[in-house]
């Protein structure tokens, strides 16, 4: 191991165990709700990435995914008394069969039409859910007497980093490199033997699994509210957005989009009652148009540019001019 | 040159994030001073000293697919708190001094996991001593546990769902009409039609909503205690298209009076189909969609002689309600809207409860809202011990152009328009 992986190792365990020991430090429940929030959006964001931005299948379903392991867990959890963990595992596992099953089909469709297709069939779902189950599910008065934030916290916590461990390890094996492959040239890696259906498939169960699992969280977590809410295609778009916002085709993008997006949509809509959703709309729009690569590439560029300066400044020579 | 815009554009980001930070906190300071030494915030127990305000907040829906409502409850909210503090603040016993009422509002976009979020820095960060809730059934859904998990007073209005109440919590209190009600009411306004005239064929357009399957069961329940013949039921999804099959049915079964509560795209669209498919039933009830200006403005005299239960109309006759039109008027060119009476009554409640607690306590509180028997500009209200309000029921209808409040009689601004005129003679 060099020693930078060393460095960056030590890193994540100190964040980790930072992340562990944050209700020790931080009482405020409206915190530790802010924390779950982005918990919830990284996590939704970072599964989205393995099929989005590491694989090319710009799918605007996401939603669906991320609904099913809310309804199967408040279902089976609630309603028939299956213990939490099950549930939530039940919901995923139904997600990823969901997925599969229109998986086939769906990879048939490419680019802007792959969207469209995914976006109407998480739609499709919506209404359907609507339909069968329009009641809002609220949690028993026995369940909220003990509700704890803090169980909460934890769940998304341990998910978050399962979602961004399975995405690492994913990409970093044979799978993620032809994944990587499709997502650059489909054509290219079916003619060096690399199974486009194959590798989409594989990216879409694992991602499916991961918003169902995200999903089951958010179903232990929620309050009150009718089941087709998380089927509801702003949770595809905002998925889609923070993973752009931060960075596709990395892990880190969806982790800095995730936390950006959540503390600075919260801190608009506390400060700025009336104009939050015209500003924060506004900056998005701003960061996508100037800066296509996110804020991973912002930071790429922010660097180059005052280490440029810097240089200038010196009177020391460019790293391309010194050539 | 690239480098420099990827720095402008980070440094603005940044920017804006810093001038977030430091942006107003909350919309609706008081105008008035406290009357003692401001010391601590108001919390669950006393601390000798006044605090500096009496702290409540809301999370509304300002934006989204509730926005609308949501803009009829917040000026009821902030004329009420402003009239209070004209008036010194509240009397607290305890700190035997008048306190001003702070009210914090936050948009919640109609999004109720972000009500959730609201509802807790609510808590956390501004410490209220009591919440006025939104406008939806959702987001009261999402709302109202969360102040049972803080044990914070709730009064939310803008929701007829009556499931809501029926959970259990103690902290929640709506003075508004519920499904109940509604489903009641209806028998009783249309029995006030002399018995000659009166309709007796009834067709029901439920909407697969929890609202819609409610009042469907009511409805049936109270038919047939009034002496009304259910003779067609049609369900249908929120935004169909075409209800024309379910008004043919009815048509011929001869229904005399549709019961429906659709929302304002469904609402328009049966209205419209009905006049397109020569069905004039003699009376119709569509509860929420023909509660805006649109509908008169999108249907003419095709939306004449719908009548809604909107929980509140400006020509109500009770302490205070001239005095919030005249305001409303001022601001806004119109009379109080029809959320914005109940929205000041809630805060009329609170106010009274808090004085008559004379403590900030939220238990004390709470146990004073349960306790209310006062008039506010809704009329009379008391609760019951699930939180549902005992409070007048009134009907509106479109007569004219104009929305007048027909029922009950001794409230009504003109008499229900019965029976319906085809809409080929409009």
């Amino acid at each position: 191991m060099t020693g930078k992986r060393v460095l960056a190792a030590g890193l994540l365990v100190v964040i980790i165990a930072v992340l562990v020991a944050l209700p020790l430090f931080v009482k405020k429940e409206s915190n530790i709700n802010l924390a779950i929030m982005v918990g919830l959006y990284v996590s939704l964001a970072s599964s989205w990435n393995i099929l989005g931005g590491y694989t090319g299948q710009t799918s605007l379903g996401h939603a669906a995914f991320f609904g099913l392991g809310t309804l199967v867990t408040r279902l089976l959890w609630l309603s028939t008394g299956l213990p939490l963990p099950l549930s939530i595992l039940a919901g995923a596992l139904v997600a990823v069969i969901f997925s599969l099953i229109i998986g086939a089909p769906a990879f048939k469709l490419r680019g802007a039409y792959f969207a469209i297709g995914t976006l109407a069939l998480g739609q499709v779902l919506y209404v359907i859910v609507g339909d069968r189950w329009p009641m809002i599910t609220s949690l028993p008065a026995a369940q909220l007497a003990t509700y704890s934030i803090l169980s909460r916290y934890y769940v998304f916590l341990a998910f978050t980093v399962l979602t961004i461990a399975v995405a690492y390890l994913l990409v970093n094996s044979r799978f993620g490199l032809g994944m990587m492959a499709v997502r650059e040239e489909e054509d290219a890696a079916e003619s060096l033997g690399v199974s486009a259906l194959r590798h989409k498939l594989l990216a879409l169960g694992v991602s499916s699994f991961l918003a169902g699992l995200v999903g089951g969280a958010f179903a232990f977590y929620h309050v009150g509210y009718y089941p087709q809410l998380p089927f509801g295609p702003l949770w595809s778009f905002d998925a889609v957005t923070i993973a752009f916002i931060g960075g596709t085709g990395t892990i880190i993008g969806p982790i800095i989009g995730g936390v950006f997006f959540v503390l600075l949509r919260e801190l608009l809509a506390v400060k700025l009652v009336e104009i939050h959703l015209t500003v924060f709309g506004t900056l998005f729009v701003l960061v996508v148009l100037f800066l296509p690569g996110g804020l991973v590439e912002a930071w790429s560029k922010t660097r180059d540019a005052l280490a440029r300066r810097f240089r200038k400044q010196q009177g020391r020579p460019l790293p391309q001019e010194a050539g | 040159m690239k480098s420099r815009m990827y720095l402008v554009i980070v440094a603005a980001i940044l920017a804006s994030t810093l001038l977030g930070a430091c942006g107003p906190a909350t919309p609706t300071e008081p105008a008035a001073q406290p009357t003692a030494a401001p010391t601590t915030a108001p919390g669950t127990a006393p601390e000798g000293e006044a605090p500096e305000y009496i702290e409540i907040g809301s999370s509304i829906p300002l934006t989204g697919k509730y926005g609308a409502l949501g803009a009829m409850v917040k000026p009821g909210y902030e004329y009420a708190v402003a009239d209070i503090n004209a008036a010194g603040g509240i009397y607290v016993e305890e700190y035997g001094v008048q306190i001003p009422v702070r009210l914090t509002l936050y948009d919640d976009e109609s999004d109720p996991t972000k009500t959730v979020s609201r509802m807790e820095s609510l808590f956390s960060e501004n410490d209220v001593v009591a919440y006025l809730g939104g406008a939806g059934s959702d987001m009261h859904a999402a709302a109202a546990p969360i102040a049972e998990k803080n044990k914070v007073p709730y009064l939310g209005i803008a929701f007829a769902l009556y499931s809501i109440h029926q959970q259990g919590y103690q902290y929640l209190f709506s003075p508004f009409p519920k499904s109940p009600d509604q489903a009641r009411d209806v028998f009783e306004a249309l029995n006030t039609i002399p018995e000659d005239q009166r309709p007796s064929k009834v067709a029901v357009f439920q909407e697969k909503t929890d609202w819609g399957i409610e009042l469907w069961d009511l409805w049936q329940q109270y038919a047939d205690e009034y002496g009304y013949e259910i003779v067609v039921h049609e369900e249908y999804a929120p935004r169909s298209e075409d209800f024309s099959a379910m008004i043919l049915k009815a048509k011929d079964a001869g229904a005399e009076v549709l019961l429906s509560v659709p929302n304002p795209p469904d609402g328009l669209a049966i209205q419209k189909q009905m006049a397109e498919l020569g069905w004039t039933p003699k009376f119709s009830l569509m509860i929420r969609a023909p509660e805006n200006v649109s509908w008169t403005e999108t249907l003419g005299a095709t939306g004449d002689y719908a009548a809604i239960f909107a929980g509140w109309h400006h020509g109500e006759t009770f302490p205070g309600v001239a005095e919030l039109n005249a305001a409303y008027e001022a601001e806004f060119g119109r009379p109080a809207d029809l959320l914005t009476g109940p929205a000041y009554a809630c805060v009329q409640i609170l106010a009274d409860a808090i004085e008559r607690a004379g403590t900030l306590d939220r238990d004390a509180i709470r146990d004073a809202i349960a306790a209310t028997d006062m008039t506010t500009v809704v009329g009379p209200v008391t609760f019951n011990a699930d939180g549902t309000g005992n409070v007048l029921n009134p009907m509106s209808q479109w007569v004219n152009g104009q929305l007048e409040l027909v029922w009950p009689e001794d409230q009504a601004t003109a008499p229900l328009a019965y029976p319906a005129l085809p809409f080929d003679e409009r």
